[in-house]
């Protein structure tokens, strides 16, 4: 189910909403006549929240994958009891092996459902071999809740955090719909006490709400009319160089306006149930450098990997040619992670080899600003028309067309029809993707004359946009959502 | 204040939420869009099986055939959204007026008429639907000795398209297409008989009361006499038709009304459908408050009929080969001729055409709107 969806905007999240405050009321106001007190009522009103989180995100993650479900239960299950035997395990050793079962089962489980028929296609080429492929749909949000479940042995194994040893608190975690399928990857250490207690107050429903519809808003009405033009393009029999690159940079803005359109929804949607889940996005096309772009982009999965691979492999506080083997193999594996396909593995390297670069050739960040953005947007941009290609062949269509190889035309006559049908979109793109309304808007409502009208006309906006949001989807709009597939 | 100002404004926010949420639960099942023209889905039956269903799939992903329980509901939830159209509407002006979109849903507005975006040329289409036009040709026109014309009623936006800095066909190619295509036929040229007002404002076809310069142009290409207003009385059927696009653009639109061109020849004429093997009349009144009103021209959608005119003038008989457009157009020719067969190859496969229709000696027009050429499969 997506959150951009009627059935989710309209009927899981009220009925989630309804039952989560009206259960945990009843069994605390049942608690108090029955005289268990003020601390158990509570406790027990904690665990019906967190029970009812983990029923209903059971059902959200079946709606999509019904069959998937055992999966997902099967993960919690295995994860629980791993972190239950590390935290009580006497000896290193002990510790350490629980910490490997959870890491291997974990990592198996990946290896199967996402990469199995990447390394078999790739065998049968080498050798020439037909071994068949498995050919098995990917389990929605594997590698965001696989990733979090490792935090969680990881740190229980470090000593990071405690291991939990309620069943629902955990399950909950795990499952936890609002950043089940697309993150941010929430680790345990950052919720754990939310867990066991979270506040609810009307203030957080404002902050909540408000996130939830500009993340839905940036979603439906900026990221899917930039899918639409990258439709329309793929279909276009009249493509030209200017096309091309109007296709690369609506991408540019599709995936941001996207993903992190979906993880302000996350954010929003965890205030409203209690949770503050970490920031992802950080208007990452304000950077400067290549390495900017990745403290400001998918934070959660940049500093997953800094932490639990990057660091472990000795980060850079090694030989240059070790540092050199981690870097690639980080940037390997962040790739890898995005797909189970070559382009994502080059997408990945990419960076790595852009990040050695500004390391190596320390004029680049004495270079005037604009150019140093120019390069940054550039590598981003193209790096994106690989990350979005479906076949290393189209990969080379694209760049062809991109620098104008292929005899193409520098621009047609749809060309210039889809400039000035989108011409306002790629502008509202542009200034969405700094902070200018955000610190503006925020300006703005701290002033005592101005404050009082901008925090009217942010209402008017919410209704605005939930209305325009409602329109948009009720019309059939074109939604497909990116990183479901990772 | 200010925070006061936003908690009440939230407030507000989730107000409105319950009360779309509670229109959506408990508000009544819509069985029929009449903007949209067609029936709307219902709530699905939950049940174990229903929700363990998988839904079928083509080779390139799409859905097939929805069996899924959760694909199903998703259906429902939005053909039942509580004021679905409003909320198309907002969606509509939205896209024009704060996007700046050219168009919403391939749809587009010059001054009142609402017209779709036809582009681009789709070649592989024309060239199977001219081979299905050459199959018809060679196997019942030629040995029936049959003289054979082609008119092409161009789209609208052949009148508004360029003007206006939208996209469109490449009519010159397909009208070449065309040619080259059928060299067997002759070739009437309708471009400079009609004009964007003779087109309904909020509908893809053209309207009968403004087409007899193109049922002139015609007639004049068949030899024979050509229809002049004195012969009809116009009579207004309807002040409110919506057509087609008024649904598809959901834009605030005027209707329209619609006339009929009546005359004591068309009185005096039966119309006989051979499918269900019935008479019908030229005008058909009930199809007036139907889905797609423009179905009073000879009942809309029908897969050969013969209209027998016992007053024509000669004995010759003329068979249409028609889309749509030619419901409209066809009681203006009818004058001179004893039968008109009117065949709809969307409906019939021209395969089997000589089992429904007699070819000897007849006349055969060719009448497709360029929309219908590029999109549409004449396949049967």
């Amino acid at each position: 189910m997506l959150f951009s969806s009627i059935p989710f905007l309209y009927y899981f999240l009220p009925a989630v909403v309804i039952s989560y405050f009206l259960v945990s009321w009843l069994v605390e106001m049942i608690g108090k006549k029955l005289g268990l007190g003020q601390e158990k009522s509570h406790r027990a009103s904690i665990f019906t929240k967190n029970l009812t989180l983990l029923l209903f995100s059971l059902v959200f993650y079946g709606w999509g994958e019904p069959v998937y479900l055992f999966l997902m239960i099967g993960s919690i299950l295995m994860f629980w009891l791993c972190g239950l035997a590390i935290g009580k395990a006497q000896s290193q050793g002990l510790k350490r092996l629980w910490l490997t079962v959870s890491v291997v089962v974990s990592l198996a489980l990946l290896a199967v459902f996402k990469y199995a028929d990447f390394f078999v296609e790739n065998f049968n080429a080498l050798t020439g071999l037909s071994v068949p492929l498995l050919k098995l749909a990917l389990p929605i949000g594997i590698s965001f809740y696989t990733f979090q479940c490792l935090s969680y042995t990881i740190d229980v194994y470090r000593g990071n955090a405690q291991s939990q040893k309620d069943i629902v608190a955990f399950g909950a975690y795990v499952s936890l719909f609002p950043q089940l399928i697309a993150g941010p990857i929430v680790r345990y250490v950052d919720v754990a006490r939310e867990l066991k207690d979270r506040e609810h107050n009307w203030e957080r429903v404002h902050l909540g709400l408000r996130r939830f519809v500009i993340g839905m808003s940036k979603k439906i009405i900026l990221a899917d009319n930039f899918a639409l033009l990258m439709s329309i393009f793929r279909d276009s029999s009249e493509q030209s160089v200017l096309f091309y690159w109007m296709y690369a940079i609506a991408f540019l803005f599709n995936i941001y306006f996207d993903f992190s359109g979906y993880s302000d929804m996350a954010i929003g949607l965890g205030k409203l149930f209690g949770f503050n889940f970490i920031e992802n996005f950080n208007y990452p096309y304000m950077s400067k450098s290549v390495a900017e772009f990745w403290r400001r982009w998918h934070m959660s999965l940049g500093s997953w990997f800094r932490d639990y691979v990057y660091i472990p492999l000795g980060g850079n506080r090694v030989s240059k040619g070790r540092w050199l083997f981690n870097t690639l193999v980080v940037w390997m594996l962040t790739g890898m992670w995005h797909g189970a396909s070559w382009n994502f593995i080059l997408w990945g390297l990419l960076y790595a080899v852009c990040l050695l670069i500004e390391k190596w050739v320390p004029a680049i960040q004495k270079l005037p600003a604009f150019f140093r953005h120019f390069y940054t947007m550039l590598v981003v941009t193209l790096g994106f028309v690989l990350f979005n290609a479906d076949t290393m062949a189209q990969v080379g269509t694209d760049f062809a067309g991109l620098f104008g190889f292929g005899g193409l035309p520098v621009a047609s006559t749809a060309t210039w029809y889809y400039l000035r049908s989108y011409g306002a979109l790629f502008l509202m793109g542009i200034i969405g993707a700094t902070p200018l309304v955000r610190d503006t808007a925020n300006r703005l409502y701290e002033s005592k004359k101005l404050g009082p009208a901008v925090a009217v006309a942010e209402t008017v906006l919410l209704i605005v946009l939930l209305l325009v949001c409602t329109g948009y989807l009720v019309d059939g709009s074109f939604s497909p959502f990116l990183y479901f597939r990772f | 204040m200010n925070k006061k100002i936003s908690a009440v404004g939230i407030g507000l926010l989730v107000a409105l939420w319950v009360t779309l949420t509670a229109a959506a639960w408990f508000g009544p099942a819509e069985e029929y869009s009449g903007a949209e023209r067609r029936k709307l889905a219902q709530a699905p039956e939950l049940s174990v099986q229903s929700l363990l269903a998988e839904n079928k799939y083509n080779r390139d992903g799409s859905i097939k055939e929805k069996l899924s329980y959760m694909t199903l509901f998703e259906d429902y939830s939005l053909d039942q959204f509580p004021m679905r159209d409003g909320f198309r509407q907002i969606k509509a002006l939205f896209h024009y007026n704060v996007m700046r979109q050219k168009d919403n849903n391939d749809i587009y507005i010059v001054g009142d008429q609402a017209a779709k975006m036809l582009y681009p040329l789709n070649e592989t289409m024309v060239k199977g639907n001219l081979s299905v036009f050459d199959y018809i040709q060679k196997n019942y026109l030629l040995k029936n000795q049959c003289k054979s014309f082609m008119a092409v009623v161009p789209d609208k936006g052949f009148h508004l398209a360029k003007n206006n800095g939208y996209l469109s066909l490449d009519y010159d190619r397909m009208f070449s297409l065309v040619q080259e295509g059928m060299p067997w036929a002759t070739h009437i040229d309708l471009t400079q008989s009609l004009e964007i007002a003779d087109y309904y404002a909020t509908d893809t076809h053209w309207r009968q009361e403004c087409i007899l310069p193109a049922a002139q142009t015609i007639s004049q290409a068949l030899g024979v006499t050509p229809p002049q207003q004195a012969d009809f009385t116009q009579e207004q059927v309807s002040d409110r038709f919506y057509g087609v696009y008024y649904g598809q653009a959901a834009l605030p639109m005027n209707p329209e009304p619609m006339y009929l061109l009546r005359s004591d020849l068309l009185e005096g004429c039966r119309v006989f459908d051979v499918q269900t093997k019935s008479y019908t009349p030229v005008y058909d009144m009930e199809k007036l408050s139907g889905k797609d009103p423009y179905d009073v021209f000879l009942s809309g959608a029908k897969a050969v009929l013969r209209i027998e005119n016992p007053n024509a003038a000669t004995k010759k008989n003329l068979i249409v080969i028609r889309d749509s457009f030619g419901s409209s157009m066809v009681p203006l020719l009818v004058q001179d001729y004893a039968t008109v067969t009117v065949v709809d190859l969307r409906y019939v496969d021209y395969r089997m055409l000589e089992q429904f229709v007699s070819f000897r000696g007849a006349q055969v027009l060719f009448l497709f709107n360029t929309q219908v050429l590029n999109t549409t499969p004449l396949m049967g």
